[in-house]
């Protein structure tokens, strides 16, 4: 079943102002808020594990055992997060969501705030996309007209309040305890674990954080049964999800298929690598993963599959690059914006983005040497597993992986002095036909 | 009886070396009427140098006493500030007195200077009749004033900033040597 | 640093957990961090941002080790991650547990190199300063680099600069350039001091240091974030340049500035110190110290300090120099000459000056009218002192304020008055302690402390006391501390009321003064009713008991205090004066005590530099400072804090030998003349195990004053010293001085709109005896109640406004 799209959460982008209340209703939306609302918030738990839904945020943590881990004796209040910091390079699914969509996260919320018995929920937004969060906006404030939200929502005696929390531009925030300390007011840096969010995360409280896809997928569940989410995807990646193809394609967007999809397909349905080009090397979950080539067309894009080739799932963002793309000059641009958004309060992040840039910069321009290439390694070896969060480790992946495909690249840098590709080509403003 | 040798030849002979050396270029030195230089590298008086334009290379910064085998060195540092700036940088030597009554002139004072404002001239006449006047102080061992140079506190004339100075990427001055 | 409480050695084997580092077995308590269970078997892991007294916060990952944890077959499995890859963890975080097992840089390569990675990324923007660098010498980043770096730099690019220096106070210097980033500092300011005026700031390679411009680092505590940083970051205006750290000679000593007795390093270079450090000592300052423990001794080298002895001379009636037996002799036939003495000191003595000042007036002079107390007084406090704190040995300690739940504080701002004490009742109120002060406002340490204020206008402090016993929400009871300011002696009652309270509640009671000599002069019987020891004056017992040691008697009546000895001598009933250390304007009525040292036919003055009293003394003569003698601090817990002479070169006589001189010119041997020896003689004495005066029951004055409001127009004048002032003891420390709190004016919102000025606006205050311009604040005072500080920016309550605590003022909109 992993050869066709499966719109669940993209279903209803294309109809008549769907980011409306009343276009969502008319899909059948706020059906499973109430079919929710009848069930014990234990059981919606149960039917969310029962699912294999696991976070679409880049790690795959199994849902429902994260919202097992809340210790519901604990007298604090609980809190729900929902992580829309989406700023990962190449990353483009959840700000879709929520603007063709916002009801299908607010619903999820709902649900899923009244399965962790959480009272407050809280939507972190990254800052930049002020449109999408005057749609939030506007859409959480229909919710409540609507009587989702509020006090005794539909007379079951639960209340929620949900609030849109717009973030101050910081890649680093979508870290879970960075976007805690972010919401709480402060500078926006990765916690100490333990203690985990869950047992003392916001305001020191029981705190649940998932990602916008991961809660928007939620009320599908409720609607349709943990076996029909489950029929989808593959036997440890089950469900379906979005897949965020950009770069060198023909018809880039979001392309929601089941777990277990190839690149292949994908490209099949996006119309291939734009015209008269090949490809070269692609991301799988954004810029934080390693590279893949032409070679791991046929992995499967599943949590298993993209890690038994070497690389990570991440958030299924596939950037795509054609040949006529400098892989160094790639690469230096995703470490330019490591080392810009890294917090500074691990040293080898904060010093290795910043040594890294340098030597990446040396090597593009062709001052380098063979010896550098092992001295850049090295670095990346000394921050890899060694940062306070995974933004380091991040940050050395495309490095690491590229050296590990392209060696003779950045080696063709230091013979012809310089970068032997035309830039320009690699634009897509470029002349159609345009080799390298 | 003595021979005829012993009696009027060995005589002689005990002064041929004598004799000899009559002959010869004198090794005698005429110090101090005649000086001969020292060998170039010779260990004598030390030297605090000075950048082009007449600031004080010294930093304060007592890695000479420090390495000192014979504490002879004794350096206080001090701030220079906008308005008295005896050195690039932050820090200069406000005291700096080298007592060669225990100095050995070993120069690993001169290893030390990451300045390279301490070094030795080729002065060995270091004698005075009282001790107090052998305790060198920063005005006897600072450099002459070169033509170019001016006489500190002033302004860093040659560049920006000390990185200008350590790095040589200073203006040329008006008399470019090394002091 | 401080690892092993007395606490850690107590465990019981079942609170134990054993784990294995580096092959070597080990247990430790539970809940002890890996690279502290390191410690204990001698590796030292390195590490910059990990201090035993902050808080973990894993951020400079220069203590990574490699660990296994025992898996569910109970096999030690390696932490990993990313996949395929051993993680090292941070061992300044991780807690260590049972079984798990710890290979450190010593034995594991991924360690030791994880360490040499994150070594190599501290300095790629770490400047090549260290010639110039303060820390150069003792530099953990310099000495750490040694061991657990890579020899050769492979960073050819180009470092991160930042301008040099930039002042984040008057005191405290930021180079932005060497900062690591570790947040000690700022971690301090938050955790410890509660000063949180520093943050980071900015992100990744930018970040660093800052300050909001409009609130600089004025904190009493800032110089400990200099000590605490693990690279030349943060340097001190005071000590910057001034030498490097194979110039100087240490020596461990006890800071003179308060009753807290402060262990501190002492700093000197050719006979002169020129900084000072906290020491390490958990039972009593940990290893925090205040800015003017830190920052204050230059006063001890000021140019008017006294460097010989000096007598009147006959013909010209000018002083002039002597040698010390002349002066010894023209002292000692004066003293003889003016018949009866009486000997004023201030609070700044050690304990064997004050014995031997004691002993002095007793045996060489044969009064009883002595008196240390320097400031306001009253018999009553000279009841309470006998019966609740003289020689009563170690009490309340401050470790104790940490095992209790409740604080009562009256009469006592223990921010300014004792800053070693507010750190410790902090650092306990952090940790659940609750912290009642009898004040009249909120001041800024006791919200620090998140206590509770109980507002009491100036007096009334003994019905506050009083009202207490019955206040259901402090329920003060044994589990209770109640902690005594010497500023309760000016306030008919409360002593008695807090001797009454602590009788009645169980609760614990001790004395705070301000000074560090204060509880040793107590202690040494510097008061006309008390002889060493806490003995009675007028019992026959203690008399006996003390003559065994002296070899001879000492009057039975109880002689005059300090007011009394003043009037006497104003009065011409005492000749003689001999006064050691004491600021006319300190005590309550500095117009009668210069008046005094003026009636006076003859004035012996001991003193470090010229004063008001030397100019009018008839034989002056200079004495040893702190850091020029040996001697012993008595803290307001009663333990004694002996330290050595730090300057050895110095030859300044301390008071005792100086009064034993004058004692063998009138024939009348002390019986010492060094510090060992009336070390000695004091041990030998020992302390008074007989009948103890009785707790003064004096009634309070509330009786007699109608509570918090005003007598007439005026206001009731609340003050107290601020840590940092106009002091003498720190003249010539100008950029501590700096970092002082502003004089400002409080009175309520209410008061101030009855004013008709803003806060802010200057107003100025009359008492009795002149009057103070000075701006005006808002505080949480009762209305009709002025504070004003007792010394600050050259205006002196005392000298200025002939007022005291208590007393009625007028304040005016406006400059005078």
């Amino acid at each position: 079943m992993t050869d066709t799209l499966t719109p669940v959460l993209s279903d209803n982008w294309d109809a008549e102002r769907s980011w409306t209340l009343d276009s969502y209703a008319d899909g059948g939306g706020y059906d499973a808020l109430k079919t929710a609302l009848g069930m014990e918030p234990g059981a919606l738990i149960d039917l969310v594990k029962d699912s294999g839904l696991r976070g679409r945020g880049g790690a795959g943590f199994p849902t429902g055992m994260k919202w097992g881990f809340i210790p519901q004796d604990n007298p604090n209040p609980k809190y729900l997060v929902v992580n829309a910091d989406e700023s990962e390079p190449g990353t483009c699914k959840d700000i879709p969501l929520m603007m063709a969509s916002p009801h299908t996260l607010v619903e999820g919320v709902i649900i899923s705030a009244y399965a962790i018995r959480a009272n407050h929920a809280f939507i972190y937004v990254r800052g930049e996309v002020l449109h999408v969060i005057r749609r939030l906006q506007r859409a959480v404030q229909e919710a409540y007209l609507a009587g989702h939200l509020g006090k005794d929502i539909h007379g079951s005696g639960y209340d929620l309040e949900l609030v849109v929390h717009a973030g101050a531009g910081a890649y680093i925030c979508g870290e879970e305890t960075a976007l805690l300390d972010s919401l709480e007011g402060r500078r926006g840096q990765p916690r100490l674990r333990p203690p985990f969010p869950a047992v003392a995360g916001l305001y020191a409280s029981p705190t649940v954080i998932n990602n916008v896809e991961s809660i928007a997928s939620v009320p599908s569940i409720v609607r349709n049964g943990a076996s029909w989410f489950g029929s989808m995807g593959t036997e440890k990646s089950k469900g379906m999800t979005l897949y965020s193809l950009s770069g060198h394609v023909t018809r880039p967007g979001q392309y929601e298929a089941p777990l277990g999809i190839t690149l292949r397909q994908l490209l099949d349905l996006a119309g291939g690598v734009r015209e008269g080009h090949e490809l070269k090397f692609w991301t799988p979950g954004g810029s934080s993963t390693p590279i893949l080539t032409a070679e791991h067309l046929d992995v499967p894009l599943d949590y298993e599959g993209v890690g038994a080739a070497g690389s990570m799932l991440g958030t299924k963002a596939l950037q795509v690059f054609d040949e006529t793309t400098c892989v160094v000059r790639a690469v230096l641009r995703w470490t330019e914006f490591y080392k810009h958004e890294s917090c500074g309060k691990c040293t080898p992040c904060r010093e290795g983005t910043w040594w890294l840039v340098q030597t990446l910069a040396r090597l593009e321009k062709g001052q380098g040497t063979e010896a550098d290439l092992e001295t850049l390694l090295d670095q990346c070896d000394n921050i890899l597993g060694r940062s306070f969060c995974a933004l380091g480790d991040g940050a050395t992946s495309p490095i690491t992986s590229s050296i590990q495909y392209f060696r003779d690249e950045y080696v063709a840098h230091f013979e012809h002095g310089g970068c032997p590709f035309d830039p320009a080509k690699s634009t897509l403003f470029a002349p159609a036909g345009a080799h390298a | 009886m003595p021979t005829l040798k012993e009696q009027f030849w060995d005589p002689v002979a005990g002064f041929g070396v004598t004799f000899r050396t009559m002959f010869k270029k004198v090794v005698t030195e005429q110090y101090p009427f005649e000086k001969k230089p020292t060998a170039p590298r010779f260990h004598g008086r030390h030297q605090l140098n000075r950048w082009p334009d007449g600031l004080e290379k010294c930093i304060g910064c007592e890695l000479c006493a420090w390495a000192c085998p014979a504490d002879a060195i004794y350096v206080e540092g001090a701030s220079n500030t906008e308005d008295e700036r005896y050195s690039p940088g932050e820090r200069y030597g406000r005291v700096y007195q080298i007592n060669y009554l225990r100095c050995i002139l070993c120069g690993l004072c001169i290893e030390a200077c990451p300045t390279r404002a301490l070094t030795m001239t080729n002065e060995y006449e270091l004698a005075d009749d009282n001790r107090a006047d052998l305790i060198y102080e920063k005005q006897d061992l600072l450099a002459p004033l070169l033509p170019g140079m001016e006489q500190p506190p002033h302004a860093m004339l040659l560049g920006d900033d000390e990185g200008d100075y350590y790095r040589g990427s200073f203006r040329p001055a008006k008399n470019e040597s090394e002091a | 640093m401080t690892v092993t409480s007395k606490e850690g050695q107590e465990v019981a084997k079942a609170d134990l957990v054993t784990l294995t580092i580096d092959g070597v077995e080990v247990s430790v308590p539970k809940g002890t961090l890996v690279i502290r269970a390191a410690e204990q078997i001698g590796v030292q892991i390195p590490r910059f941002c990990d201090h035993p007294l902050l808080a973990p916060v894993g951020a400079c990952r220069q203590c990574l080790v490699e660990v296994a944890l025992p898996g569910p077959d109970g096999e030690p499995r390696t932490m990993m991650g990313p996949p395929g890859r051993v993680k090292p963890q941070a061992s300044c975080t991780l807690t260590a547990s049972e079984g798990m097992v710890v290979n450190t840089q010593i034995s594991s390569p991924i360690a030791d190199k994880a360490q040499q990675g994150v070594m190599e990324a501290l300095l790629i923007n770490h400047p090549l300063d260290c010639p110039v660098c303060d820390k150069g010498g003792e530099c953990p980043l310099q000495n750490q680099a040694m061991s657990n770096g890579r020899g050769e730099t492979r960073f050819v690019e180009t470092k991160r600069t930042f301008p040099k220096p930039i002042n984040i106070s008057a005191q405290v210097l930021l180079d932005r350039e060497r900062c690591v980033l570790c947040a000690r500092c700022t971690r301090f300011s938050e955790q410890i001091a509660g000063d949180p005026f520093i943050a980071l700031i900015e992100r990744g390679a930018l970040q660093q240091v800052g300050i909001y411009e409009k609130e600089p680092f004025e904190s009493y505590f800032s110089g400990n974030t200099i000590q605490i940083c693990p690279v030349g970051a943060l340097t001190s205006a005071a000590y910057r340049f001034r030498a490097r750290p194979f110039d100087l000679v240490s020596t461990p000593s006890v800071a003179e500035h308060d009753a807290c007795g402060s262990a501190i390093r002492v700093d000197h270079r050719r006979g002169k110190v020129v900084r000072r450090l906290s020491g390490e000592d958990p039972a009593v300052n940990e290893e925090w110290i205040t800015d003017k423990d830190r920052f204050g001794f230059t006063y001890a080298r000021q140019d008017d300090r006294l460097t010989h002895p000096m007598v009147r001379d006959e013909e010209t009636g000018e002083l002039r120099t002597a040698s010390w037996p002349e002066a010894f002799v023209v002292a000692a036939r004066g003293l003889q000459a003016a018949g009866a003495t009486g000997v004023l000191t201030g609070g700044r003595l050690t304990l064997e000056d004050a014995y031997a000042y004691s002993k002095f007036a007793r045996v060489a002079l044969g009064t009883n009218d002595v008196d240390f107390r320097a400031r306001a007084h009253s018999a009553e406090e000279e009841a309470f002192l006998a019966s609740t704190v003289a020689g009563t040995g170690l009490g309340v300690t401050f470790e104790d304020l940490e095992k209790v739940g409740t604080v009562v504080l009256a009469g006592l701002e223990p921010e300014d008055e004792a800053g070693t004490l507010f750190l410790r009742l902090r650092k306990a109120a952090r940790k659940g302690l609750k912290v009642v002060s009898i004040a009249p406002f909120t001041s800024r340490g006791l919200a620090k402390m998140h206590g509770t204020l109980i507002r009491t206008a100036p007096g009334d402090e003994a019905a506050a006391l009083e009202a207490l016993a019955h206040d259901g929400e402090v329920a003060l009871d044994a589990g209770g501390i109640l902690l005594i300011g010497e500023r309760l002696a000016a306030v008919p009652g409360a002593l008695s009321a807090a001797a009454a309270l602590a009788g009645t509640t169980g609760a614990r009671l001790a004395w705070v003064p301000r000074r560090a000599g204060d509880r040793g002069a107590v202690d040494a019987g510097l008061l006309p009713s008390l002889l060493p020891g806490g003995r009675p004056v007028d019992d026959a017992a203690a008399r006996v008991d003390l003559g065994t040691v002296w070899g001879t008697t000492v009057g039975h009546e109880p002689g005059r205090d300090a007011a009394g000895i003043v009037a006497a001598a104003i009065a011409g009933e005492i000749g003689g004066l001999v006064v050691g250390g004491v600021d006319p304007d300190d005590t309550a009525d500095p117009a009668a005590t210069r008046a005094a040292i003026g009636a006076a036919s003859f004035v012996v003055s001991l003193e470090l530099r010229a004063t008001d009293v030397t100019q009018a003394a008839d034989v002056v003569l200079p004495v040893a400072a702190a850091a020029e003698k040996a001697g012993t601090f008595v803290t307001w817990e009663g333990r004694q804090r002996p330290f050595g002479k730090v300057l050895v070169e110095s030859h300044a006589l301390p008071d005792l030998r100086v009064l034993a001189g004058i004692a063998d010119e009138l024939g009348t041997p002390l019986g010492f003349k060094t510090v060992e020896a009336a070390r000695a003689e004091l041990s030998e004495l020992g302390g008074w195990d007989g009948d103890r005066v009785a707790a003064p029951t004096v009634s309070t004055g509330s009786t007699t004053r109608e509570s918090s409001t005003t007598d007439g127009d005026g206001l009731r004048l609340a003050t107290w010293k601020q840590m940092i002032d106009d002091a003498s003891m720190l003249d010539g420390d100008d950029y501590l001085r700096a970092t002082g709190r502003a004089a400002v004016a409080l009175v309520s919102a209410g008061t101030l709109a009855g004013l008709g000025v803003e806060a802010g606006a200057n107003v100025t205050v009359t008492g009795p005896g002149g009057s103070a311009t000075l701006p005006v604040g808002v505080a949480d005072l009762a209305d009709g109640v002025v504070w004003l500080p007792a010394g600050s920016d050259g205006i002196n309550v005392n000298r200025d406004l002939g007022a005291t605590a208590g007393a009625t003022v007028s304040v005016e909109g406006g400059a005078a």
